[in-house]
């Protein structure tokens, strides 16, 4: 039996199948890069994964090691300074770019049904992705982690009936301690990447199973051909665009590379104390609400996002013709980036 | 095998499911926390050591900054500098007279009430006893 043979006998690929998956019609609105953006927070994705790897190599996760160990890959292993920056920077960009997407799909009305549970499965990724950068952060152990995880489980544990318990739970007691780094460690290393790839996994899955919704433009009537296959064409976009980010990924990297603050302090919170940005308007929400207000108005605005789709649909019901939906989306982006400002401005 | 037989024979599966349960219930527990609350009774300081108005921070078994304020002859206040807003250390500002939590701007006056921001209750404050010029604090140690 020849080698050819003998692995289409071992190892049986059905070609047909193969390229009924690889011919996929995609919609000419996404050979426009800007209309492409939901496969960035993938890459970043498996950027983290990578450096994650590497990072673990050195990362020690005990209170009175772990920021040592962050310390000697920042400043004492071999480019250990931009691994640790190529891992920051691209949770960044995921969660930019994840925004962004989201944007793209609410403004568009992509997430109507049939993919309204993919709408869900997609807030349920930026959770994941948002939850990563806030555990992500607190292994380092500096001054911000300490407070951030602080501030974390305070809020996890001002929530009505169930708060103290997943206090408790994060916490692995009623205080941040060893067991708390524990516990962020392996949410951070095991339970999230689980998680968001099986998300990962399913929201792909279905968008394959719904296509993907086509966008209709001005001119694109004269077009006779609405779409266009998977491969090569949207492949080569994707992959000019993979390029673009890595290269911007670097850039950002290697100017802007990540810094060590302070190590934690049980008794000190620093005097101007900031979270990543991403978390900014809800910050600024806690400062001017009393602290269940604080606490359940971001758990309301998740809520709604969660259920978008059906609650969408009952004010078209409702008021229709009106774009009820539209404006309240720019209403609530408005006031995000609103807090945001404040927050980055303020005091 | 028809429905009829199905279900009879997943109700052997039965104990099997019911053990899985437990295992699973006691795995949840095993990821909960053990908590204990135990009330403890330590020693601060002298009383000579406190001037009447003056205050000394110290720190408790948990390795947690609290502040021990003479307010009379024969009376000790303990505060907890915790804020009880998310849990940030405050910071006594001695140009306005209060403590100040840079996490979300709370604002407590000398005797730990809220005087503006978020936080929902004064500093917690701990039982204090005088005995023989000592100064003891109270504190429960909720530490699993």
């Amino acid at each position: 039996m020849g080698l050819g043979a003998w692995l289409k006998q071992s190892f049986p690929v059905d070609q047909d199948a193969l390229i009924e998956l690889t011919a996929e019609p995609i919609p000419n609105h996404l050979k426009r890069w800007w209309w492409a953006l939901g496969g960035t927070p993938l890459y970043m994705f498996t950027v983290q994964v990578i450096t994650g790897i590497m990072l673990v190599f050195y990362y020690v996760p005990d209170t009175d090691k772990a920021y040592d160990s962050i310390a000697y890959i920042t400043y004492t292993a071999d480019y250990g300074w931009l691994i640790r920056s190529i891992h920051r920077w691209s949770s960044n960009i995921m969660i930019a770019s994840l925004i962004l997407h989201m944007m793209r799909v609410f403004f568009t009305k992509s997430y109507k049904a049939p993919r309204d549970i993919n709408w869900m499965f997609g807030v349920v990724l930026f959770l994941l992705s948002v939850i990563f950068g806030f555990t992500g952060y607190s292994l380092v152990y500096e001054q911000m982690s300490y407070w951030a995880m602080q501030v974390g489980t305070g809020i996890a544990g001002a929530t009505p009936f169930v708060g103290e318990w997943i206090a408790d739970f994060m916490r692995g007691g009623s205080e941040i301690g060893q067991n708390t780094l524990t516990r962020f460690y392996i949410f951070h290393i095991v339970l999230l990447p689980i998680l968001l790839v099986m998300a990962v996994g399913i929201h792909v899955y279905l968008i394959r199973a719904h296509g993907v919704t086509e966008l209709k433009f001005k001119g694109d009537e004269d077009v006779e051909k609405k779409t266009f296959p998977l491969w090569p064409d949207h492949v080569f976009t994707e992959l000019i665009m993979v390029s673009i980010i890595m290269v911007l990924l670097l850039v950002l990297s290697i100017l802007f590379p990540v810094q060590l603050g302070d190590p934690a302090n049980p008794n000190v919170t620093p005097l101007h104390i900031k979270p990543e940005w991403y978390f900014f308007a809800v910050f600024r929400w806690l400062k001017i609400t009393n602290l269940l207000v604080g606490v359940m108005g971001p758990m309301v605005f998740i809520g709604i996002l969660f259920f978008w789709p059906f609650i969408d649909k009952f004010f078209d019901k409702v008021f229709p013709g009106k774009e009820v939906g539209f404006w309240i989306g720019v209403l609530g982006l408005l006031t995000i980036n609103g807090f945001t400002v404040w927050e980055i401005f303020g005091h | 095998m028809d429905r009829r037989d199905a279900l009879k024979n997943m109700l052997a599966f039965i104990p099997l499911g019911g053990a899985f349960a437990g295992i699973t219930a006691m795995g949840f527990r095993f990821i909960t926390p053990k908590k204990r609350d135990v009330t403890r009774r330590i020693f601060t300081m002298h009383l000579d050591e406190l001037p009447i108005n003056a205050s000394r921070q110290i720190t408790d078994l948990r390795g947690k900054d609290l502040v021990l304020v003479r307010t009379g002859e024969r009376e000790v206040k303990a505060m907890s500098t915790v804020c009880t807003h998310l849990g940030c250390t405050v910071y006594w500002q001695k140009d306005n007279q209060e403590f100040y939590c840079p996490c979300h701007a709370g604002r407590f006056d000398k005797d730990g009430n809220v005087v503006a921001g978020p936080p929902p209750r004064p500093l917690e404050t701990y039982h204090t006893e005088i005995e023989d010029d000592n100064v003891f604090i109270y504190f429960k140690d909720a530490e699993g």
